[in-house]
């Protein structure tokens, strides 16, 4: 029975007074004496002595207490208004135009909460939706504490207004300003050179530091159209390319290679396109080519015309009269020209040389075969590189003469890059007003007298016309970081066009203010648009633009070329061009990430490995085998390279295989000088090849002969991430030739496969019907050009430290993704010297380190050539952490940091790791990094993560590891997670392809393809079906969710 | 005790000694003022203990990346170190267990310091697979199977480290036991033989109250035989469970099945190395030559060379089945140790532990002190040469040659290891100055005992 006994606090409740009915209703029935303390006569007259002791002592021990705990200083700050379409943890994507290098491929940049983290390729683009190591890392630039903040008067800090006022007056008496300029396609920018030299008179010089000139000069001359061609490589069925890297460096890189694979896929039938390439360095593009052979470029004037001639006795037509044909091993250049004439009209010819005279033999080659309009179009030709070299050269004498008062330099930095730089100095300093708008200090703002820093590209509006007919837009993803104005408005400025600055309320208070916003210059790129370009005249047709990111113009130009050039005339202007045989050639190259060095001062781009020879953070001097042995060097010696009177000192040795006999190699874009140099990463990184180039036929020559190469004391260690070469015959790598490929789909890929056997229980996400994903990848090692671009957007999408020289020696690189790259060499001691039994000696191409070191051995012994390190068989394989289900990492850790998640991904829980670095032992594809360091705020490594700036490229979906902590590959779980929910708040599945991996989305050949195997119509099931597919190790039964497609070669 | 007495065979004791002259003999150093090589071996001990402080404060500020590890052998010296110690632990247990349950008198006089030694090496051993982890802050409690708030609320039973902490962690307390359990009778001796008030009071404290009535000593008795019963199969589980941190895994030349007894065998060969080295110094140092006889030298000589013997064999059985088996990557590994870049390695290994100890066939080298010890020396350097062939050779060269690396120590592990030497000998120099390095009372009991 309840108790119905009634309790009451006082007689008030019982009574029921009115008093206590209200203040039942508060919380503090009883009024709190606040009035008491709080009024000041009531504190002095109730607080005592005591009462004093107490509060001392209270606020004494709080104050302490307080003191202990170190708040953490918070530099985020909310929005007092949000944005509209700003949501905090939620990307805005926006398309525009990439300023890396002048090739202008159109991009994607992904803005987080005003910052942008990522720039990815545009699919829309003429260029596909891939993108360059290059082009990834340049993100970085725009948090470069290197940058300049502000404008500057000689070596000191300045004001826009004063500076602007001197300049404008200078500008004013100047009789004649040279403009000089990177390659600008942009049409709006040239609009603005267009405007400013009307004001002021203006010679508007075009300076490439690796320039086409020589295609630019064999076109004038031929066609009557100084320009770059397009190039189409989708629709080659076979490229002859004579030293033209054009899968890493060469013009359009990007686009290059988005055509080039499409046409490397074998059809069921076998059939893909044929690729011979002839050289001196081993080129990333050289690695990927069908047929490579080594040819010494300084004799390439007499491969081109025995080919030319070889194509034309096919063709019945005149050939040309050449002192010598050319009878190569294995009858290359007869099976080239079959090929080609086999395929005219659907061929192409290129040559990396940069004489005209080359060139107009190409030329003439592709006229014969018909590859004009089809494989090559000058009609909606290139505008990404406009520079020629004897512009430049003209404007030295005239500067020496006295012709300029005024010099602007925009992006070009001859300085650093051209080869004579005493005539240059000497000419410079006859300048009065030399201004620079160099946003980096670099060795030619040094020496002028204003330094006007112009934003970086993701801070600037613009557009771009990369080629003929196809516009791109530039569009600010960000304010300027800095007090920088985008050098266009600069110019415009001067030529009193700009909008006249309005009163500015922040004036002096170090906050970005409107003043220099580049508003004026969206208005006059709009306006430009709106008159110049058919079809956008609205606000409307604009801002559609600027969400397409690009605009095709149909160009109505006429395609009938005549052609006007003889080959026959040529010979003579040839044969000058043929060295002799005995001399040592220096090739002068661009590395894939460097490239001409504007870039250097990229951490990423640094770490990143050269595709071939794996030596990251230096440039050096590749020399072949046989020359190594013949002039006692190995590799990390030292050497004095000297050409004529130009000397480099103590240039690390690499002996690189595939590096053609009687040739060296050293890359551009190194050694950066001067005080410049010192604030950022590029500080004593290589050594400077650029005084190397000769100025020969009106253009600089990337190939010299008769460099002398001495060894000097010392010795070097390169930086590599990978210091093993041959896959020592193992199944790791699977590949067939074509003709194989063509009788049977399995070719390379048929063995036996082995009986599995395992203790665990299957996975639930593998069984039969299972409703959820199950997350696996596929990568085509014929698509694979191991160009290294994933591995660039790995690190910046995943927060990968960059950890530096010293710890790329110590094999400590923290690469996510890596690209395995194997040389294999011919076996051209098979039939002579060697024992039937030896293992180590097996097949056409040796894979053995001990066979290659027998050969070698031999080789010494009868002082031989060593051709079987100039024909060296490459292939690229891109490793990242293969998501084994049943994961021999799993199993050891003893603290469960890594575990398999429902969706057969194999998870790092960093906070769980206690860093035994057991998984890493035990991982057989050895993708496991950990963290030897703390890489973030550590003085020791000064790259992006030690500061406010730098970080500010951080990606906040993914964790910065701390010291200690294993990492790897976790198969962008952010994006998944990403692409999951944006699913399911849209109440609907996930479409096939919707998530993209960070390398699978800048791979520019699609390599690499990413989905879900529970869905059996995706793309990469499709892929685990085919015949080509295998996994890595399969023997091992780890399961991997990674497979591979064999490598198909057209040889 | 009622046994026969061999009227042919030499004492277990040399010399006539009294009972009182075993207390006296071997109290001495505890009793009187520590000697000038003491003082000199302790303070040698302690500047190397100072060097392990250094550098284990180096690793745990700066990272273990101060080591020259790198992203594929990811285990050196540090774990090479680790098993070292462990196996040099082993002697003490073996001795102690495994001799009293087959009633091998001869143990009686050394297995108190071979016991002391295990404890030692094993806190030696312990620094390394502590000091390797990246997070040494919360690793060293996160392995203990706590169910934590981590997200995965118990530690991963499945790993063979976790094996490691429990075979450990219980090796060396049921080692740690068995040592205090056997010292408390001469703990007692000590204290009644005490002059000064602070020894009185310490040894008294320390002999928990012994009287030496007959039933403390059926107690003794009875604990000391059921310690030794535990303790046995500790011996071979240690080791065993050591291997399978190798065994276990993926990694060619690791993932080898004849791994727990190979491990055991070598324990066992480099504890003995390690025993022999210790007591061939101290019984000169000490003028122990009487209690520590040639003959106990001979039978641990013996036990060397099966031992050493017995790890031939299974680096010989090693490479067959590499051959046997027909998977390259194992055939390459083996290979790639004798042939490989760290040839020198192998090749020391194999001479040091396999060919070295077969000069023990002749009886002059069991016999010759100092030749014995010289021979132990050759033992110590091969087993840790073993570990280092086993741990970093495999690691080196594994299944995609992109990866192969090569990995040599910087100063740091250098010093942490020649710091384990001085913590061990700081220990041993301590252990000799404040307690009987040998069993008084056991050793009583067979003073006119022959082999």
């Amino acid at each position: 029975m309840a108790n119905k006994t009634t309790y009451w606090k006082g007689e008030e409740e019982l009574v029921k007074t009115p008093e206590f009915q209200a203040s039942v209703k508060n919380e503090f029935n009883e009024s709190l004496p606040l009035d008491e303390i709080f009024s000041e006569n009531n504190f002095e007259l109730n607080s005592n002595r005591r009462d004093f002791l107490k509060f001392f002592g209270f606020s004494v021990t709080a104050v302490a207490l307080a003191a202990c705990n170190k708040a953490p200083v918070r530099k985020a700050i909310p929005y007092l208004v949000k944005p509209e379409e700003v949501t905090p943890g939620i990307a805005n994507y926006y398309n525009s135009t990439c300023g890396a290098c002048s090739t202008g491929c159109g991009v994607q940049v992904k803005v987080r909460e005003g910052r942008p983290i990522k720039i990815d390729g545009n699919e829309y683009s003429y260029s596909g939706g891939g993108l360059c190591s290059t082009g990834q890392a340049s993100i970085l630039s725009l948090y470069d504490t290197a940058r300049l903040a502000g404008p500057m008067k000689g070596k000191s800090q300045s004001d826009w207004d004063v500076i602007d006022a001197e300049i404008t007056k200078a500008l004013a008496s100047s009789k004649k300003v040279a403009l000089i300029t990177e390659s600008i396609h942009s049409p709006s920018s040239l609009s603005v050179i267009k405007d400013f030299s009307a004001k002021y008179n203006t010679e508007h010089i075009t300076y490439d530091s690796a320039s086409y000139s020589g295609i630019i000069k064999a076109n004038e001359d031929g066609f009557g159209k100084a320009v770059v061609p397009s190039y189409d490589f989708s629709k080659a069925k076979v490229v002859v390319s004579f030293a033209a890297d054009f899968l890493g460096t060469w013009i359009s890189p990007v686009e290059f290679s988005k055509d080039f694979v499409k046409t490397r896929i074998p059809s069921k039938e076998g059939k893909m396109s044929r690729h011979y390439q002839f050289e001196s360095n081993l080129s990333m593009t050289g690695t990927n080519a069908d047929i490579r052979f080594p040819m010494k470029q300084s004799q390439e004037a007499l491969f081109l015309s025995t080919l030319y001639n070889k194509v034309a006795s096919l063709k019945s037509v005149a050939q040309i009269p050449v002192s010598k044909q050319l009878n190569l091993a294995g009858n290359v250049l007869d099976n080239a020209a079959k090929d080609l004439n086999d395929n005219a009209g659907s061929s192409l010819v290129i040559s990396g040389s940069n004489d005209p005279y080359i060139q107009q033999l190409v030329n003439s080659l592709n006229m014969l075969l018909g590859n004009y309009g089809s494989t090559i179009d000058l009609v909606n030709h290139s505008n990404q590189f406009k520079g020629q070299d004897s512009t430049f050269e003209k404007f030295v004498s005239e500067a020496k003469s006295g012709m300029y008062d005024t010099v602007i330099f925009w992006g070009a930095n001859p300085t650093y890059s051209y080869h004579n730089t005493k005539a240059l100095e000497e000419a410079l300093v006859g300048i009065k007003t030399k201004i620079s708008f160099a946003s980096i200090l670099d060795e030619t703002g040094e020496s002028v007298n204003y330094v006007c820093p112009d934003n970086h590209y993701l801070e600037s509006w613009g557009d771009a016309e990369p080629k003929k007919g196809k516009l791109q837009i530039l569009q600010p993803t960000i304010s300027p970081v800095f007090n920088t104005r985008q050098a266009e408005v600069s110019l415009l400025t001067w030529a009193g066009l700009g909008a006249k600055p309005e009163v500015d309320p922040f004036a002096g208070k170090q906050i970005m203010a409107e003043k220099h916003d580049t508003s004026i210059y969206y208005t006059y790129v709009k306006n430009y648009w709106f008159q110049n370009v058919a079809g956008v005249n609205t606000e409307e047709a604009f801002n559609k633009v600027l969400h397409d990111g690009v605009f095709a113009v149909t160009n109505i130009e006429e395609s009938i070329l005549s052609y006007n050039i003889q080959a026959s005339a040529l010979a003579p202007e040839l044969s000058k061009l043929v060295s002799s045989e005995n001399a040592t050639d220096l090739i002068l190259y661009q590395k894939t990430a460097i490239k001409d060095g504007k870039n250097s001062n990229n951490p990423w781009l640094q770490e990143v490995p050269d595709p071939v020879s794996k030596v990251t953070w230096d440039n050096y001097l590749a020399i072949p085998k046989a020359y190594a042995e013949k002039n006692k060097l190995a590799q990390g010696d030292m050497v004095k390279v000297s050409l004529g009177n130009i000397t480099v000192e103590k240039l690390p040795v690499h002996i690189q295989p595939g590096q053609a006999n009687n040739t060296v190699s050293l890359a551009i874009g190194y050694g950066r000088l001067g005080k410049a140099a010192q604030k950022g990463v590029f500080e004593k990184i290589g050594k400077n090849a650029y005084p190397f180039t000769q100025f020969v036929n009106g253009t600089r020559q990337w190939v010299a002969s008769g460099v002398s190469v001495e060894k000097v004391d010392g010795t070097y260690e390169l930086a590599m991430t990978q210091t093993h070469h041959t896959i020592e015959g193992r199944d790791l790598l699977r590949e067939a030739t074509a003709a194989e490929y063509k009788e049977d789909n399995s070719a390379g890929n048929n063995m036996k496969r082995p009986h599995m056997y395992t203790i665990w229980e299957t996975h639930e996400y593998k069984r039969e019907g299972h409703p959820g994903h199950y997350w696996a990848m596929a990568i085509d090692l014929n698509a694979c050009t191991g160009c290294g671009s994933c591995v660039v957007a790995c690190s910046i999408e995943n927060n990968v430290p960059v950890v530096g020289r010293e710890e790329v020696r110590r094999r400590r690189e923290m690469h996510w993704i890596r690209i395995d790259r194997y040389y294999a060499f011919e076996n051209t001691a098979k039939t002579e010297y060697l024992p039937k039994d030896n293992s180590n000696f097996e097949g056409d191409f040796i894979t053995k380190e001990k066979g290659l070191e027998a050969i070698d051995k031999l080789e010494s012994k009868s002082g031989g050539e060593f051709a079987h390190y100039e024909n060296v068989k490459v292939i690229h394989q891109p490793v990242m952490c293969q998501h084994c289900d049943q994961a021999p990492c799993e199993t050891v850790c003893p603290v469960l940091a890594t575990t398999h998640s429902t969706e057969g991904l194999n998870q790092m829980t960093y906070n769980r790791c206690i860093g035994t670095k057991y998984c890493a032992n035990n991982c057989p594809f050895k993708v496991r990094r950990f963290n030897w360091f703390r890489y973030n705020d550590n003085d020791k490594f000064d790259f992006f993560f030690n500061n406010d700036l730098g970080k500010m490229v951080i990606n906040p979906d993914v964790t910065v590891r701390t010291r200690g902590v294993m990492e790897k590959c976790s198969m962008c779980v952010q994006r998944i997670q990403d692409g999951k929910l944006k699913a399911k708040r849209e109440r609907r599945t996930l479409n096939d392809g919707e998530i993209k991996m960070a390398c699978q989305r800048t791979c520019p050949t699609n390599a690499i393809v990413f989905g879900d195997l529970n869905d059996k119509e995706s793309e990469v099931s499709k892929l685990y079906r085919n015949q080509r597919s295998y996994h890595l190790l399969e023997e091992l039964n780890v399961q991997t969710s990674v497979k591979y497609l064999t490598k198909i070669r057209n040889n | 005790m009622s046994h026969d007495i061999s009227t042919i065979r030499p004492r277990l004791v040399a010399s006539d000694k009294s009972l009182a002259d075993v207390s006296n003999d071997i109290c001495r150093p505890i009793e009187n003022k520590p000697s000038t090589s003491w003082k000199v071996g302790f303070t040698l001990a302690v500047i190397f203990l100072g060097l392990l402080g250094v550098t284990l404060a180096i690793t745990t500020l700066i990272g273990v990346g101060t080591w020259g590890l790198n992203k594929t052998v990811q285990w050196g010296w540090d774990i090479t170190n680790f098993v070292f110690w462990v196996g040099i632990g082993h002697a003490g247990t073996l001795i102690s267990a495994i001799l009293l349950l087959f009633r091998q008198k001869w143990r009686m006089s050394i297995n108190r310091s071979a016991e002391a030694m295990t404890i030692f090496a094993v806190i030696c051993a312990a620094i390394f697979p502590l000091f390797h982890m990246g997070r040494i802050w919360v690793g060293a409690y996160w392995v203990l199977p706590l169910p934590n708030a981590f997200g995965s609320l118990w530690v991963n039973f499945n790993s063979p480290l976790l094996w490691d902490v429990f075979a450990i962690t219980t090796y060396f307390s049921v080692s740690l036991l068995f040592w205090y359990l056997g010292l408390i009778p001469d703990i007692a001796t000590i204290r009644d033989r005490a002059t000064t008030k602070g020894r009185k009071f310490w040894y008294n404290f320390f002999s928990m109250g012994w009287t030496g009535s007959t039933r403390t000593w059926n107690r003794y008795e009875i604990v000391s035989l059921i310690l030794a019963g535990i303790s046995t199969p500790l011996v071979l589980s240690v080791h065993t469970i050591v291997s399978m941190d190798f065994a276990t895994s993926v990694v060619p030349g690791w993932h080898t099945t004849i791994f727990p007894p190979y491990f055991v065998a070598g324990a066992i060969f480099s504890g003995f190395g390690m025993v022999l080295t210790l007591l061939i110094v101290a019984r000169k140092v000490m003028n122990y030559e009487d209690y520590i006889t040639i003959g106990h030298l001979e039978a641990m000589a013996k036990v060397v060379m099966l031992t050493g013997t017995l790890v031939g064999l299974a680096y010989i059985t090693e490479f067959f089945i590499a051959a046997y088996s027909g998977v390259e990557y194992e055939q390459y590994a083996f290979i790639n140790r004798a042939t490989g870049p760290y040839w020198w390695a192998y090749w020391s290994m194999m001479t040091c532990n396999l060919i070295a100890p077969q000069v023990f066939w002749f009886k002059w080298a069991r016999t010759t002190p100092w030749f014995i010890f010289m021979l132990s020396i050759v033992v110590n350097v091969g087993m840790w040469f073993e570990r280092f062939v086993i741990i970093v050779t495999s690691l080196h060269r594994e299944y995609l040659p992109s990866g192969w690396a090569m990995y040599s120590p910087t100063w740091v592990e250098i010093g942490i290891f020649l710091g384990t030497f001085g913590l061990f000998f700081t220990c041993f120099f301590l252990f000799s100055k404040f307690l009987p390095v040998i069993n008084m009372s056991e050793v009583k009991a067979i003073l006119k005992d022959k082999e």
